[in-house]
C-alpha cells in the first residue's frame, strides 16, 4: 500500500518540486509555494477540462492541416502543390523511402498517435477504465518525448523555401496547412501539458 | 494555509504519480526512480554546475556563427541558392506566414537562446552566491525555455531537406551546420547537466532574507 503525497495534505509544487503542507480551504484563497512562489495545488488545475478542449480543437484543426496543400515546388514556372500525404508519396517514388518515412512518422503519425494516446488516457481517468497503471504512464511519458518531432516539417518548409529561391529555375512555396499544421503542434503540446499524469494513480488511491 | 518546516528535507513526492518516497542519504549520489511509476526523481549531481556553465557559455559564442552562416547551398542550372536559420525565419514573415515564422523563431532561436543565457547567468549568480531579485523567476524561466527548445529536430529537418533536393541539384553542407551541430552538443551537455533542485536549494539557503 502505496500513500500519495496528497492523502498526507502535501502538495508538491509544479515549478519547483517542494512539498508543503496545503489545506483545502472553502474560500479560494490561493496559496504560494513558500519557495518559489507559485500557485500550489494538488494536481494541475482543471487538467481535464483543459486537455479535452486542447485535444478537440487539434482534432478539428488536422482536417485542413492534411486537407490542404502545405508546400508548393515551382519549376520553370510550373508546380503542383501538396499536402502532408502526397508530399510523403513522392518522396516515396522516388526512391526516399527513408526519408519518406521520418516524414510520414513526424507529420502524420506523431499528431495522430498523439492524440488518441490524450483520448485513451482522459478515459481512463474518466470511466475509471482497469487499464495497466504503469502503461498508462508510459504512454504519457512517450507522447511528451515525442510531440516536438512534428515540427520537423515546419523546419523544413522554412529551410526550402529559403534555399530554393532561384528566380524562375525553381522556387518553393509553403501552403495554406502549414499554419494549420503548426497551430496543431503547438495546440497538442498543450492538451499533453495540461494532462495530470497523478490522476491516473489516483483511481488506486480511493 | 502553508507551513513548510513539518516536512521532512529527505521526503519527496514522485511528480508523476505522487507516491510519497523516502530518499535514503546514501542514495544521493545515484540515479533514483520512483518505485511504482519509475520515474526519474534526482540525478547524481557532482560538479555539474561547471559543465553547463561552460557549455552554456560556449553555446552563447556560437549562436551568432549558427543562426547567421549558410546551412545548406544549392546550385541548380548555374543558380545558386543558400538559407541561413534566420534567413528561414526572415522569408516566411516576407511570404506573410507571420505566426509560422513567429514560432519558428521561438523554437530555433529564441527558446535555445535565453535557456543558455539564463543557465549562464543562473549558475553564474551560484558560483558568485549573489541573487538577483527575480532569481526565481529565471530558474522557471529556464524549464520553459527548454520544453520549447527544438533544435535537434531542426538539425533533422536540415538533413531531410539535403537528402530531399539531392536529386534535382547539386547541394552542399555549408559553415552554419557545423556551427549548429556543435550549438547543438552545447544544449544537450547543458540541460543534461544543470540541476534545478540542487539550485533551488543553494538559493533557498544563501538568499538574503
Ligand atoms: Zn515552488
Ligand atoms: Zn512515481
Amino acid at each position: 500500500m502505496t500513500i500519495s503525497a496528497q492523502q498526507r495534505g502535501i502538495a508538491r509544487c509544479n515549478d519547483c518540486g517542494k512539498l508543503s503542507h496545503l489545506q483545502i480551504l472553502d474560500n479560494k484563497i490561493a496559496a504560494a509555494c513558500p519557495r518559489c512562489g507559485s500557485a500550489l495545488s494538488f494536481r494541475k488545475p482543471q487538467s481535464l477540462q483543459r486537455s479535452w478542449a486542447y485535444t478537440l480543437a487539434a482534432l478539428a484543426l488536422l482536417i485542413p492541416a492534411n486537407m490542404l496543400p502545405i508546400l508548393t515546388v515551382i519549376s520553370f514556372g510550373q508546380g503542383d502543390p501538396d499536402t502532408i500525404m502526397s508530399g510523403v508519396v513522392k518522396l516515396w517514388v522516388s526512391d526516399l523511402q527513408a526519408i519518406a518515412a521520418i516524414v510520414f512518422i513526424a507529420s502524420i503519425a506523431v499528431p495522430v498517435l498523439k492524440l488518441i494516446i490524450l483520448v485513451i488516457l482522459m478515459l481512463v481517468v474518466q470511466l475509471q477504465l482497469p487499464l495497466s497503471r504503469q502503461q498508462c504512464t508510459v504512454l504519457y511519458r512517450f507522447i511528451h518525448f515525442i510531440g516536438r518531432w512534428s515540427m520537423l516539417d515546419l523546419f523544413m518548409i522554412s529551410i526550402l523555401v529559403t534555399l530554393v529561391h532561384l528566380g524562375n529555375i525553381a522556387t518553393v512555396e509553403s501552403g495554406p496547412a502549414a499554419t494549420a499544421f503548426a497551430a496543431v503542434v503547438v495546440i497538442t503540446l498543450f492538451a499533453a501539458n495540461s494532462f495530470d499524469p497523478r490522476l491516473i494513480w489516483d483511481l488506486d488511491n480511493d | 494555509m502553508v507551513e513548510p518546516s513539518h516536512i521532512p528535507q529527505d521526503l519527496t513526492a514522485c511528480p508523476d504519480c505522487d507516491m510519497l518516497i523516502q530518499t535514503l542519504p546514501s542514495e544521493k549520489h545515484l540515479e533514483g526512480h520512483c518505485p511504482r511509476c519509475n520515474a526519474v526523481l534526482w540525478y547524481s549531481a557532482k560538479h555539474t554546475d561547471t559543465i553547463s556553465f561552460a557549455a552554456a557559455i560556449s553555446g552563447l559564442i556560437l549562436f551568432y556563427p549558427a543562426i547567421t552562416l549558410p546551412i545548406l547551398k544549392l546550385s541548380m542550372v548555374g543558380q545558386r541558392g543558400s538559407n541561413s536559420l534566420i534567413g528561414g525565419i526572415y522569408r516566411m514573415w516576407l511570404e506573410n506566414e507571420h505566426s509560422l515564422a513567429a514560432l519558428i523563431m521561438l523554437c530555433s532561436l529564441i527558446a535555445p537562446f535565453m535557456h543558455l543565457l539564463l543557465t549562464a547567468i543562473v549558475c553564474f549568480s551560484v558560483r558568485i552566491n549573489h541573487f538577483p531579485a527575480h532569481f526565481p523567476l529565471w530558474i522557471k524561466y529556464i524549464r520553459w525555455m527548454q520544453s520549447w527548445s527544438m533544435l535537434e529536430v531542426y538539425a533533422m529537418g536540415i538533413i531531410v531537406a539535403y537528402v530531399k533536393m539531392m536529386h534535382d541539384g547539386e547541394i552542399s553542407v555549408s559553415g552554419g551546420t557545423y556551427c549548429l551541430s556543435a550549438l547543438l552538443v552545447c544544449v544537450i551537455l547543458c540541460s543534461q547537466y544543470f540541476h534545478e533542485e540542487l539550485v533551488w536549494q543553494h538559493w533557498e539557503k544563501h538568499k538574503t532574507a
